[in-house]
């Protein structure tokens, strides 16, 4: 179980239910960490917004980011 | 993620041990980079440092900087607040299966297709799906750590005992279903959790669903 509880779209407001419905659609869940910073939403939409600047495309192959996202989280044994 | 954005099954093995892994030498150098960057403080030595610039800008260190500081944040606040790994809706996995199913092609790519999306959908350690021949069951496509016997005798183990009866098994961490085509018994799903809760109610109902779809294709 999660320390903290998780937050489901009928419990956020409106700018974070769009955001959770555009994960659904893209992806099929909202990942629970999202779920769970969402009791602080501002902190929740600049993380969202800094995960895709990061992560998207930019100066570096995103398929490199996704290895270095995923060799990180093993080294720090967290499922990725 | 990282297989919809091209990385293989071989980079993701070699993502276990970088240092041995034949990886190209700049994705090498911002590999090693974030082991450094990760482990401790992050005191990156100046040979690793050295070797990443050879290969990479000024922005693009700043970017793989940004992914490696990223998930070490993302990764500490996951295992500092317990936060679960995230399961695919089991509505979404049975639409993906469906449209493999309407897809067509081999028997044996469809039962792949399959194990591997409930496998990545729920974090399954294993999955299995065999066939019912006439002297037990026979593996037709397997995801997991280590794989499944190739064959079983009808009684053998959780997937042999759900052949011969026709009925859910769910023991522990394991839950096996079988593929009934009206009476008699086409084949076995079985799937394995990481945990002896991990199966749920939703698992149970997602595995029979499929089970159903996969009849046409196992009789």
């Amino acid at each position: 179980m999660g320390r903290l509880s998780r937050l489901r779209p009928d419990q956020v407001g409106a700018d974070i239910r769009t955001l959770f419905e555009t994960f659904l659609r893209e992806r099929g869940n909202i990942p629970n960490m999202f779920r769970t910073a969402a009791h602080r939403p501002e902190i929740l939409a600049t993380m969202l917004s800094h995960f895709r600047t990061v992560m998207g495309p930019g100066a570096v192959p995103v398929a490199l980011k996704e290895m270095l996202a995923v060799r990180v989280s093993r080294i720090n044994s967290c499922d990725y | 993620m990282a297989k919809q954005f091209g990385v293989n099954d071989a980079a993701l093995d070699g993502l276990k041990d970088p240092g041995r892994h034949p990886f190209p030498p700049d994705q090498k150098a911002a590999l090693l980079f974030a082991d450094a960057m990760t482990e401790g403080p992050g005191h990156v030595p100046e040979p690793i440092y050295a070797d990443l610039r050879r290969h990479f800008s000024e922005a693009q260190t700043v970017e793989i900087a940004c992914v490696v500081g990223l998930f070490n944040y993302f990764n500490r606040f996951n295992n500092a607040l317990h936060v679960e790994v995230t399961l695919t809706d089991p509505d979404v996995l049975l639409r993906r299966v469906e449209e493999a199913a309407v897809a067509g092609g081999p028997v044996v790519d469809f039962c792949d297709r399959v194990a591997d999306i409930l496998h990545q959908g729920r974090r399954y350690l294993r999955v299995g799906i065999y066939r019912r021949d006439k002297d037990g069951l026979v593996l037709r496509a397997w995801r997991g750590t280590a794989p499944p016997p190739e064959s079983l005798r009808l009684g053998e183990g959780d997937a042999g005992a759900a052949a011969q009866t026709g009925a859910t098994r769910a023991s522990g961490p394991r839950l096996v279903v079988p593929v009934l085509a009206g009476s008699a018994v086409a084949g076995v799903v079985e799937v394995e959790g990481d945990r002896p809760a991990a199966i749920e109610d939703e698992d149970r109902s997602l595995v029979e669903r499929v089970a159903a779809l996969l009849v046409s294709r196992l009789t």
